[in-house]
């Protein structure tokens, strides 16, 4: 086991460290799956979205491959392709906007707001008809504002899809998120707060005619084992991830409380570095800080100045999906979204996992002032 | 005696290895894209005397990325066989393709004398499906597809190691999907699946692909899905891939037992040829029976767990019916599907289960 000196290297996740408090549980966990031989949508799937369906607040859960899958299905199982158009966020993670392209609809942007979160102000503007669906992305474990989003997308009579791929136990004036669209897709991707070791996504819905057709997309389609009601996918969450992804349910809120305890110690110490901001916490939205990102000034300058320091960040993202090489066939350029495109260029992520110990976060926020003075 | 369809059970005999493997793993976090996954990729491509084999989901994600790379359009049609798994199916349509039945042969394989029939100017490529592990005739599928411009992806699902005129399965075609799905010939355990190609130009743009179009953390140059195979399944792979000529080896063994023993049960079981010059790998082994639905209540009554691989053709599932067909299209694979029975064949049988099941099937006839 090797051993780790705080105050040599803090780095922006560690992920070694989050397993090898639990691995014993987790091996269990594996071995478990073993016994029973159910390696293809066994019952720790079943245990796992009824889990995850109570922590969200939903009625029902359906586990699949990935989080970008989740989106996926969720556009699919609404009936969204060709000639449609999604409204989303240009700064989300690639996946949220592949998603609509792969079922080949068209995604349509509206700028975000200092939260990093798509704008309901413009989301309205953005509407035509043949807009199909909303898609807000709950970006860096923060809610949208789903107020006013579910006022518009109730006005035009539009489902909303939630992006919870970063969200988990976030919510918005005490409801979780995946609870207030017609459907939440969620991410357990390894670097995500409830992780998988590989790729996991998971839905959530209350809609029990979409968690029926979910069921048979996620599973090629198959309502038996020999009836065949619809083309779908292969997009089912391995058994052995699931159950290594309950035993992480055991330590969810803990670890989450620690990323809150992290990130309300960094508003603290980074109230008076004027060069620094972040958005507020506010009482309607709880975030689950996936991420702490903060807006800076010079930030290639103090990336590579905390990286020095021995301190990992990371920029989520540093290009708006619309002036990515993929995003050029969107057709829009640069200064469409000008709130995204300059926060792109202002952004960083500090480390925030629940492992960071209050001396490495001090040492972090000692050396951001020290960049700036 | 119970003779099952299933060796997970006998896989399990030790696991120790397996969990220090996932224990390392664990430890190490390297869970997407790492190191067993790189390793697991060179020893499956070599296993198919390919230069590249890319590690993605599934076995279906193995068949749709491929075609979409193929530059597969909505409304291109993509001709396969109704007697196959619904994957591959499935794996046509969720590229955007318009699926096109052309009926099997005695085999269980496409019928090439049908292929040029169903060819028309929306055809885009064929999958032809080694199915059961048997292989279709890739040297008349590629003069077709040669002739007419189209593409070729091989659903090799349940081929790994086929073989046919001395070339490898995924040898032929611009692609080959395989599955490593807990119940084939190599599995891993979970969903996983492998895309093997001669093609340098592809393999690259299926890495890309795979992985959200990601040609480094944060350079995205096309809109992809998230299909990897995960690490952990790779680990389970990297075990298991040593055994493959081992598990091919005696599922040959003891399809050549029951072919024997099954020839003098001719006026009752039918048993396909066995063509020159092709190497079945018998991911499953299929007849077809007289009175098929009362021997699998015998076999079934008897320990003996046979299956049925699949008892509708897939142009007959509800699925289907937005393409138009009809019972009557494909007659060989409709008949097929109501005769056919599949016998347990894996690695794990001992002589003695073999003999047992056989005897369970003469029994029934014989009485």
């Amino acid at each position: 086991m090797r051993t780790r000196d705080i105050t040599v290297d803090i780095p922006y996740v560690d992920i070694v460290g989050q397993h090898a408090a639990i691995k014993d549980e987790l091996l269990a966990a594996v071995a478990g799956v073993i016994d029973r031989g159910q390696f293809v949508l066994g019952e720790e799937v079943g245990e796992f979205e009824r889990r995850f369906a109570e922590l969200c607040g939903v009625d029902y859960a359906v586990g699949v491959n990935s989080g970008t899958d989740a989106l996926i299905l969720a556009l699919q199982v609404l009936g969204i392709g060709p000639g449609d158009e999604v409204i989303t966020a240009p700064n989300s993670f690639v996946a949220t906007v592949s998603a609509v392209r792969l079922v080949g609809a068209t995604p349509v942007f509206a700028d975000v707001g200092d939260d990093y979160n798509i704008d309901p102000g413009r989301v309205a503007g953005a509407i035509s008809g043949r807009t199909r669906a909303i898609l807000p992305v709950h970006l860096t474990g923060r809610a949208c504002a789903m107020d006013p989003l579910r006022e518009i997308a109730t006005a035009h009579g539009l489902p909303l899809i939630e992006d919870c791929a970063q969200a988990v136990l976030a919510s918005y004036r005490g409801q979780g998120v995946g609870s207030f669209g017609a459907m939440g897709c969620f991410s357990l991707h390894p670097l995500k707060t409830l992780n998988a070791c590989g790729d996991g996504g998971v839905l959530t819905t209350d809609d029990a005619e979409l968690y029926e057709k979910l069921l048979y997309l996620r599973n090629l389609g198959l309502k038996t084992r020999e009836d065949c009601i619809a083309w779908g996918h292969n997009s089912r969450l391995d058994t052995v991830q699931a159950a290594m992804v309950l035993v992480k349910l055991r330590y969810l809120e803990e670890w989450t409380a620690q990323r809150r305890a992290n990130a309300a110690a960094y508003q603290a110490a980074l109230a008076d570095v004027a060069e620094v901001s972040y958005p507020l916490d506010d009482s309607v939205r709880e975030s689950a800080y996936h991420t702490f990102v903060v807006e800076v000034e010079d930030r290639d300058g103090l990336k590579v100045y905390l990286q020095d320091c021995g301190i990992g960040t990371a920029i989520h993202y540093p290009t708006p999906i619309h002036l990515t090489t993929a995003g050029n066939e969107l057709g829009y350029g640069s200064g469409a979204f000008p709130v995204a495109e300059r926060q792109a260029k202002r952004i960083l992520s500090l480390p925030v996992f629940a492992g960071l110990v209050p001396e490495q976060l001090e040492r972090v926020c000692r050396s951001i002032r020290s960049y700036y003075h | 005696m119970n003779v099952p369809f299933s060796y997970l059970d006998r896989q399990f005999a030790d696991i120790d290895a397996y969990l220090d493997d996932i224990r390392q793993l664990v430890l190490g976090g390297d869970f997407t894209l790492g190191a067993a996954v790189a390793e697991f990729e060179e020893r499956f491509a070599r296993l198919c005397d390919a230069p590249h084999a890319v590690g993605v989901g599934s076995g279906t994600d193995a068949l749709t990325l491929p075609l979409r790379c193929a530059g597969l359009e909505p409304g291109d049609e993509v001709i396969t066989t109704p007697m196959t798994f619904i994957a591959t199916v499935g794996a046509i349509a969720m590229a955007g393709g318009r699926p096109v039945f052309v009926d099997s042969e005695d085999g269980f394989v496409i019928d090439p004398g049908k292929i040029e029939a169903a060819i028309t100017p929306k055809t885009r490529a064929i999958v032809p499906v080694h199915y059961t592990g048997n292989v279709a005739a890739m040297p008349k599928i590629m003069d077709i597809a040669a002739r007419n411009g189209l593409t070729v992806v091989e659903d090799a699902c349940q081929a790994i190691g086929g073989r046919i005129e001395g070339m490898s399965v995924g040898s032929w075609g611009v692609a080959a999907g395989f599955s490593l799905h807990p119940l084939k010939n190599l599995n891993v355990w979970g969903d996983g699946g492998i895309v093997v190609t001669h093609s340098a130009e592809l393999a690259d743009k299926l890495r890309l692909y795979r992985n959200h179009g990601l040609k480094n953390r944060d350079e995205v140059v096309m809109f992809g899905p998230n299909s990897r195979l995960d690490s952990l399944q790779a680990v389970i792979g990297n075990r298991l891939i040593d055994e493959v000529d081992f598990i091919t080896d005696r599922r040959i063994a003891i399809a050549a037992r029951y072919d024997a023993a099954l020839a003098e049960l001719g006026d009752f079981v039918s048993v396909p040829e066995r063509r020159a010059g092709v190497k079945h790998v018998f991911h499953l082994y299929v007849i077809r029976a007289q009175r098929r639905d009362e021997l699998l209540a015998h076999l079934t009554a008897k320990g003996v767990e046979a299956k049925i691989h699949y008892p509708i053709p897939v142009h007959l599932q509800e699925a289907a019916q937005h393409l138009g067909y009809g019972r009557g299209d494909f007659p060989v694979s409709e008949s097929d599907s109501e005769s056919i029975i599949t016998l347990p064949a894996h690695q794990h049988l001992t002589d003695e289960e073999v003999e047992y099941a056989v005897e369970a099937v003469r029994s029934f006839y014989l009485g």
